[in-house]
């Protein structure tokens, strides 16, 4: 019990920094107010601090917590310059002209800082989950706070539909994979996901799988796919991206989905790679729906993005495509375990989350950065017109994070998405690397127009775009492109660690008898 | 014992309970639409028969606090709650055990973070009745 406090001492420290912006938030003195999103800074600067060091004790996937919360840190690092002025933007405006005067009840900064560090705490619980119950937890943590950040991220009424949708939606997804969870435990006995994994090998040593089990994992899975915004529940991404306010598209973009692949990537472990008839992979039924869910999701998601004329709604399909790109990794499996990063489909999946997040701050901070005359941040393709004439750097950035996304070399977008490719090929997914390929060319046709409209064509007349008052969302725009070139200088030591988290700890199957002297490493010092 | 190797006929009284409870809602219907005498009228199908006469609309607006209120309240519920198996427990903790500090630690944690919870409350002007 102590080894689990150990482990989650990054999300203990985030939920102090929580419960300090909570009531910081709320103070009447604007200057204090706005220290809001410095002690968040702060808070996940600690918890990245305190997460690296630590592994975890036991587990199907022992070393995965140091890469995932630091990425998780980083990204919400990269996410909290681009959040700024989200909210509370009039009530300060008027506060400050002497039009009005503090009242907490109108007030929403509080809250929307701490729901955003109360998701990152359940993205890393996420990362450090080893039983059903505590993902399940975890996973909910992670989106209950976004569906209110959705809802109060801007004054209008779409943002409020936006809201409500994903609401019931994530509901119905929540209900899903825990009807999943329940069948799992129905069929194993067992709630942890190591005891599960060592049923699982047991029952398949005796002559084959639980069928409650696998269809378990299958409805698990289905309803994973709402967190990852994959075919069949990926209806609500580009309705809710939009509605949404840019910078909580970004982080939807990121959080929801980083948790749905760490959950997956889990649940996957629990059942191995090892079972395929002619060459070892998932089980069969969960192959062949993990398989379809993968190509739908990417033809879905690109055919659609094209035929958008909002950037937003664009990047909100790109968002649902680049999740079919990762199950290809799921479906690759760890390889052989002890190989190199380029075999590895987990580590292919977690380097690749790291780069998406990165890159898709860059994307969206450059909306966030355009203001149109009514207030609004820039939706329509129209609006992005002409930005490299009237303001360069945001074009610029714009241009990097696109091409990263499109895995152009030699953008760090690249090096993840060859990851993909390589572990697909090497586990002999060729139908699938053609399905990944065909998309990623697809994909061009849309992300190349969004570079296209930024760059070669002029401004129109009648739409005036100014630049945003915030100077923190420039800021993050530039961060984000920067990051796309500067981490390539370091992508060999993220490629290591991806490497190292992926570690897979296989289960065998006399492990059920006595999990317990096979996972408590500290029973020694009681 | 999985669900698995489940007899799955010990649960044939639950099915039959199943289809009981159903036929009864069912039959009760059906009964009092065929030998239910029928005396319609404008009288008899005002919202409360015998009652206070419905007036005005039924959207009506009251109070947020009123929200704000039940929210503290579920925090003190939920508050609660938890110290009930905790304190149960607690007492057959050996009180040599090097475990007895942790705890009351934990215990203490949670409760400091009902605090935060209520100077939330306190700031956001929920016990504020003006």
């Amino acid at each position: 019990m102590t080894d689990k406090l150990a482990l989650v001492w990054p999300e203990i420290w985030l939920f102090v920094t929580t419960c300090v912006v909570m009531v910081v938030g709320l103070s009447p003195d604007l200057r204090v107010r706005k220290l809001c999103g410095w002690i968040s800074a702060l808070g996940l600067v600690v918890a990245i601090g305190a997460a690296v060091p630590v592994a975890h004790a036991g587990g199907l996937f022992p070393s995965i917590t140091p890469y995932a919360k630091g990425m998780i840190g980083v990204v919400g690092l990269m996410l909290l310059p681009l959040l700024a002025g989200t909210v509370d933007r009039d009530l300060d405006a008027a506060i400050e002209s002497g039009k009005a005067t503090f009242s907490a009840l109108r007030s929403n900064r509080a809250e929307f800082y701490a729901f955003f560090l109360f998701s990152l705490t359940g993205l890393m619980l996420t990362a450090s989950a080893d039983d059903l119950i505590w993902l399940f937890l975890a996973l909910e943590l992670t989106s209950l706070p976004t569906y209110i950040m959705v809802t109060i991220s801007t004054r209008g009424t779409r943002s409020q539909e936006a809201g409500v949708k994903y609401f019931f939606l994530g509901a119905l997804g929540a209900a899903i994979f825990l009807y999943g969870f329940a069948l799992i435990y129905g069929a194993t006995g067992t709630t942890d996901l190591a005891e599960i994994a060592a049923a699982f090998r047991a029952q398949s040593e005796a002559g084959g799988l639980n069928t409650i089990g696998v269809a378990g994992l299958a409805v698990a899975l289905i309803g994973l796919c709402f967190k990852i915004a994959a075919v069949p529940m990926h209806m609500y991404a580009a309705d809710v991206y939009q509605g949404a306010a840019s910078g909580v598209s970004a982080m939807l973009a990121f959080v929801p989905k980083t948790a749905g692949f760490l959950a997956i990537i889990m649940l996957c472990g629990a059942v191995g790679w090892t079972h395929g008839a002619t060459h070892d992979s998932l089980p069969a039924p969960i192959y062949i729906l993990l398989w379809v869910i993968a190509a739908a999701t990417m033809f879905t998601g690109n055919l659609l993005a094209i035929r958008q004329s909002s950037v937003k709604r664009i990047l909100a399909y790109s968002s649902v495509a680049h999740s079919g790109y990762m199950l290809v990794g799921v479906i690759a499996g760890p390889g052989s375990g002890h190989g190199t990063f380029w075999d590895n489909g987990i580590a292919a999946v977690l380097f690749y989350l790291l780069t998406y997040g990165v890159t898709n701050v860059g994307t969206f901070a450059v909306l966030a950065s355009i203001q149109k005359p009514n207030g609004e941040e820039a939706d329509d393709i129209a609006d992005i017109r002409g930005l490299h004439g009237t303001r360069p750097h945001l074009a610029g950035a714009m241009l990097l994070c696109v091409l990263s996304l499109l895995g152009m070399p030699p953008l760090l977008g690249f090096f993840g998405k060859v990851g993909l490719f390589t572990s697909a090929i090497s586990a002999g997914e060729i139908p699938l690397v053609i399905v990944l390929g065909l998309n990623s060319a697809i994909a061009a046709f849309y992300y190349l127009r969004i570079a296209r409209a930024a760059y070669l064509e002029p401004a129109d007349e009648h739409v005036e775009t100014r630049a945003g008052p915030i100077p923190q969302r420039v800021f993050a725009a530039v961060l984000s492109a920067s990051a796309v070139v500067l981490l390539l200088t370091v992508a060999q030591m993220l490629m290591e660690r991806s490497v190292t988290a992926s570690g897979y700890h296989a289960p065998h199957a006399g492990m059920a008898d006595t999990p317990h002297e096979a996972l408590d490493l500290t029973r020694a010092d009681d | 014992m999985t669900l698995a190797d489940t007899d799955l006929h010990s649960y044939l009284p639950i099915l039959i309970l199943f289809f009981a409870a159903a036929g009864f809602a069912v039959a009760n219907i059906v009964l009092t639409f065929l030998i239910g005498p029928r005396r319609d009228g404008a009288r008899k199908s005002v919202s409360y028969e015998s009652g206070m006469n419905p007036v005005g609309t039924a959207r009506k607006r009251f109070n947020v606090r009123f929200y704000l209120i039940a929210m503290v309240f579920l925090v003190f519920d939920v508050e609660v709650v938890f110290l009930y198996p905790w304190a149960t427990t607690f007492g057959n903790l050996d009180p040599q055990s090097s475990h007895a500090g942790l705890w009351l630690f934990r215990i203490l944690f949670f409760l400091l973070t009902t605090v935060v919870a209520y100077l939330y409350g306190y700031r956001k002007g929920v016990f504020r009745f003006d």
